[in-house]
């Protein structure tokens, strides 16, 4: 068995404000012991600006700069160039933002902030919907998922956002999951070390949202990976794409049943799925035997 | 800092918020059973010694096995092996190859002449072992080293009991018997060989020079087969017969042989005359599938030629010029209720006769009670204990084959520990305590096994059946030491903490503290999710709930 290697330096405090069981508090973990004391966050509205905490108390050791939701990539532009100016190069600069905040409202400015391939370190903390005003759907919640503003499931797929981040060529985008954290903080490292624009996109499967116990995350983080509806993957220069997990080992059907915003799913939807993602799949292996 | 700015500046982290109020449940690190230790007759430490090879930690290892159990090169060979029955591995793929392992452990100790640790005190009382098989050479080794004095009294010439003279040398090197007795006597037990307890006068004079006995003396009876004069020269006595191989005496044995009994004795007869040249079949009441022989016993015989007449039984025997003619019908076995216990029904129409020029009944084993009558009132197949071992008699225990039909050379030595304990107690003038009972087991469904890689049960090849017939060599090899910690890798470790820190990782509000040996949960922060719980791999923490 592999041990988790990284090494908690007291970067992330406890008192914070997380649900019993969020992932999105043990990935918080790992990546800011992973950046170190040396970095300022710029945090859009979402669970993560929940969690890092209102003044006047922080959970977080790193400054943090609680900015508007459209403007999260373009306020970290900022925070950096004015560092740069001040002699502070070396100061890592991480946007977080949740997928509302990302691949809905945010987009604008994550886009402009890559094609001028700003030198940040953006992390959408994806858990497929607006979920700390209560749970509406975003353009990242998946087909057939039932939100409070979908109940009886969305009639669209999920966004593509990888392929939209590609398409700016910007140097490092990469998935990762709370079921492997010895893998995302392999991501943070590398990507801290890259100058320009760096995106990773971590699954965070919420609690209330998706319908699933509060000893589950990770589990079901697990099974999105292992299922192939979440592959962990990297994307260099928008072109040279890499897998991190070869293999699909499980049905879809494994990951659907565990959440309860999939329970009203017909035989019919779920092998529809299915299809959608051996498809996603085997267009994702494309672009990687063509790297 | 102004009152304004601290709106917009924080001061202090969130750690005066104490999360733990929204708690209703606590996890717990409990190290719980594994399923292998509740099924081991020794009580052995499985999940801790397994994990010891896997850190190549070999002495150690063997450390954690002698506790329970001197044998385990023995053990690792000719163990029916409950444990792996009842390994949790199972529901993924294989069972672990706990054998396999406890032997290349028990082989390694033999190879590097680890010496067992001597006893620290002495405690100044005696107690006598009548019997040296496994039962009272474990009793013996666990009662020296609680420092007591031991006098071990044997009959043969040699100790080891149906380890010697018993299983044959092709699953049970005689070389691996003497290394693992040696070791036990080496400790200072005083060893009296040829030394027959024959009758009442002879345990009385035991019991009144020392301060408790423990009777040991197995079961050396061959049972009777209906319809068989054992008195004929064809007919031979699987126990003299084996003894005799066992101490390489010949055997007077026709060309062509019957052996009857479908367990683990009647085919160690079966494939000791096998390797003596001899034609073999043997003849048993049960189907194939119900044979109570291990099921790999027979798959080996049957590569060395030797053929199965299942669920059928002999009737009479006829002689003509040296030849037997056996008339048998196929029956209907019905197992009892109780262990041994069964009923057969011929199937009309169904007989069929067998030639043969010797015929070897297996049908088991009584014990020798007889020669104390007079000193146990209680009757029965064996001698009658409480649950400590203890017969009728204070300061008398027994155990082994004499005292149980749980006849399995780890359920010996079982007893043999179960019984010292006792008797420790017994002769510091103690109340017994009664064996503590296990705590539920481990299940499969809290192993994590997402943590656990996919490989495939190790197996130590078996030697070529040509080579086999050839020589008493043994048939089974031992896993090499790659093989060995593959395998060692596949365990769960179930309900055993490997510190493998993911517990302390998976806690979103970093509620586990590590500590020197261990962690320890803050209750000021824990919210009670349950996600250690979820993401342990081994089943070593449950969630508790709290009022
Ligand atoms: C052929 C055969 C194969 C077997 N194979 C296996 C196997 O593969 N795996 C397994 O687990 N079990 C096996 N068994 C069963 C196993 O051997 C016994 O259950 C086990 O040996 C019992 O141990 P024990 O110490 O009670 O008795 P024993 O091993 O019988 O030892 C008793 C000892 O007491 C001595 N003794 C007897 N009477 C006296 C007396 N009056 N005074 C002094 N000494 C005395 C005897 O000489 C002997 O040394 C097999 C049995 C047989 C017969
Ligand atoms: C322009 C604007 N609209 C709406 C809001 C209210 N709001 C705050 S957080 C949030 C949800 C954001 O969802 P997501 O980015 O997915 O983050 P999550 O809560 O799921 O972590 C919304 C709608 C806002 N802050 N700004
Ligand atoms: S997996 Fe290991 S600890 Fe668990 S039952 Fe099997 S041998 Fe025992
Ligand atoms: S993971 Fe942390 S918060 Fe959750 S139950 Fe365990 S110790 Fe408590
Ligand atoms: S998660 Fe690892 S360290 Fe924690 S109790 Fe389980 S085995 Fe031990
Ligand atoms: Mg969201």
């Amino acid at each position: 068995m592999e041990q988790i290697n990284y090494k908690d330096e007291g970067q992330f405090c406890s008192g914070h404000v997380a649900c019993a069981g969020c992932a999105e508090a043990v990935t918080l973990r790992v990546i800011l012991n992973t950046i170190g004391p040396n970095a300022i966050a710029v945090v859009a509205p979402s669970c993560t600006a929940v969690i890092c905490g209102a003044a006047p108390a922080s959970s977080v050791k790193i400054p943090v700069f609680h900015a508007a939701i459209e403007t999260c990539a373009a306020t970290a532009s900022g925070v950096k160039r004015a560092l740069v100016k001040r002699g502070k190069d070396d100061t890592t600069v991480l946007g977080f933002a949740g997928d509302g905040g990302t691949y809905d409202i945010g987009l604008q400015s994550l886009s402009s902030a890559a094609e001028r391939n700003e030198d940040i370190l953006y992390i959408c903390f994806d858990n497929e919907g607006y979920m700390n005003t209560g749970g509406q759907k975003s353009s990242s919640t998946p087909l057939s998922a039932s939100t409070g503003s979908t109940p009886t499931g969305k009639t669209t797929r999920k966004k593509n956002l990888i392929e939209i981040l590609a398409a700016h060529r910007i140097p490092y985008i990469a998935t990762a999951s709370p079921s492997d954290l010895n893998d995302l903080a392999a991501k943070v490292k590398k990507a801290k070390s890259i100058r320009g624009t760096k995106v990773i996109i971590v699954l965070i499967p919420c609690l209330p949202g998706w319908g699933i116990g509060d000893d589950s995350a990770v589990k079901v983080a697990r099974l999105a990976v292992d299922a192939g509806v979440f592959p962990l993957f990297e994307v260099e220069d928008g072109v040279r794409y890499s897998l991190n997990n070869n293999n699909k080992t499980q049905p879809v059907e494994a990951y659907l049943k565990q959440q309860k915003r999939y329970r009203h799913l017909s035989d019919d939807e779920f092998k529809t799925i299915q299809t959608n993602v051996d498809d996603d799949w085997q267009r994702l292996q494309q672009r990687v035997d063509q790297s | 800092m102004s009152e304004q700015s601290s709106h917009l500046w924080s001061d202090r982290t969130t750690e005066s918020r104490m999360t733990g109020t929204w708690r209703d449940a606590l996890p717990d690190y409990r190290n719980i059973p594994a399923p292998c230790l509740g099924a081991c007759p020794v009580d052995g430490q499985i999940a801790v010694w397994v994990r010891q090879v896997l850190e190549k930690n070999y002495f150690a290892a063997w450390a954690t096995l002698v506790e329970n159990n001197p044998f385990p090169a023995i053990a690792g060979r000719i163990c029916h092996h409950p444990c792996e029955t009842a390994c949790n591995r199972a529901n993924l793929d294989e069972a672990i190859n706990i054998c396999g392992l406890e032997r290349f452990v028990g082989d390694e100790a033999l190879k590097q002449g680890w010496k067992l640790p001597k006893p620290e005190t002495t405690s100044g009382r005696s107690v006598a072992i009548v019997g040296g098989g496994p039962a009272g050479l474990s009793a013996a080794y666990q009662l020296a080293r609680a420092g007591h004095q031991v006098a071990l009294f044997e009959a043969n010439e040699q100790l080891g009991g149906l380890l010697r003279y018993g299983i044959p040398s092709y699953r049970l090197d005689k070389k691996i018997v003497d290394g693992e007795i040696a070791r036990i006597i080496d400790l200072g037990i005083s060893v009296h060989l040829n030394w027959d307890i024959s009758d009442d006068a002879a345990l009385e004079k035991l019991r009144d020079q020392h301060d408790a006995v423990f009777v040991a003396t197995g079961a050396s009876l061959s049972k009777a087969l209906p319809g068989l004069d054992a008195n004929q020269p064809w007919a031979v006595d699987s126990a003299d017969f084996l003894a005799a191989t066992n101490a390489g005496k010949s055997c007077d044995l026709g060309e062509k042989l019957i052996v009857i009994g479908g367990g683990s004795a009647a085919i160690d007869v079966a494939r000791t005359a096998r390797r003596l040249g001899r034609t073999v079949s043997v003849l048993a009441l049960e189907t194939e599938e119900k044979l109570p022989a291990q099921h790999t016993e027979v798959v080996e015989a049957k590569q060395e030629g030797i053929e199965f007449i299942c669920g059928s039984m002999m009737q009479s025997v006829s002689v003509e010029e040296g030849e037997l003619t056996l008339q048998c019908i196929g029956v209907d076995f019905i197992a009892g209720k109780t262990r041994g216990a069964f009923e057969v029904k011929p199937i009309d129409g169904s007989g069929f006769s067998l030639s043969a020029n010797t015929i070897i009944p297996s049908i088991g084993q009584d014990a020798d009670l007889a020669r104390w009558n007079n000193f146990f009132d209680s009757a029965g197949q064996v001698l009658q204990t409480d649950r400590n071992w203890q017969t009728e008699k204070p300061g008398i225990f027994a155990g082994g084959d004499v005292a149980s039909m749980d006849r399995f050379v780890t359920q010996a030595v079982g007893m043999g520990k179960h019984a010292a304990i006792a008797i420790d107690q017994y002769v510091r003038h103690q109340e017994i305590a009664e064996n503590p009972s296990l705590d539920p087991e481990t299940a499969y469904q809290v192993i994590n096994t997402a943590y656990h890689s996919r490989d495939a049960r190790n197996d130590a090849a078996d030697t070529d059946v040509e080579d086999r017939l050839k020589t008493f060599k043994e048939v089974q090899q031992c896993l090499a030491t790659n093989e060995a910690i593959i395998e060692a890798g596949r365990c769960f470790s179930c309900g055993t903490c490997i510190y493998c820190d993911n517990c302390y990782f998976y806690c979103p509000d970093m509620a586990i503290a590590k500590l020197d040996e261990g962690y320890e949960v803050n209750t000021d922060y824990c919210k009670g999710c349950g996600l250690c719980v979820a993401e342990c791999p081994t089943g070593s923490i449950a969630m508790q709930e709290e009022q």
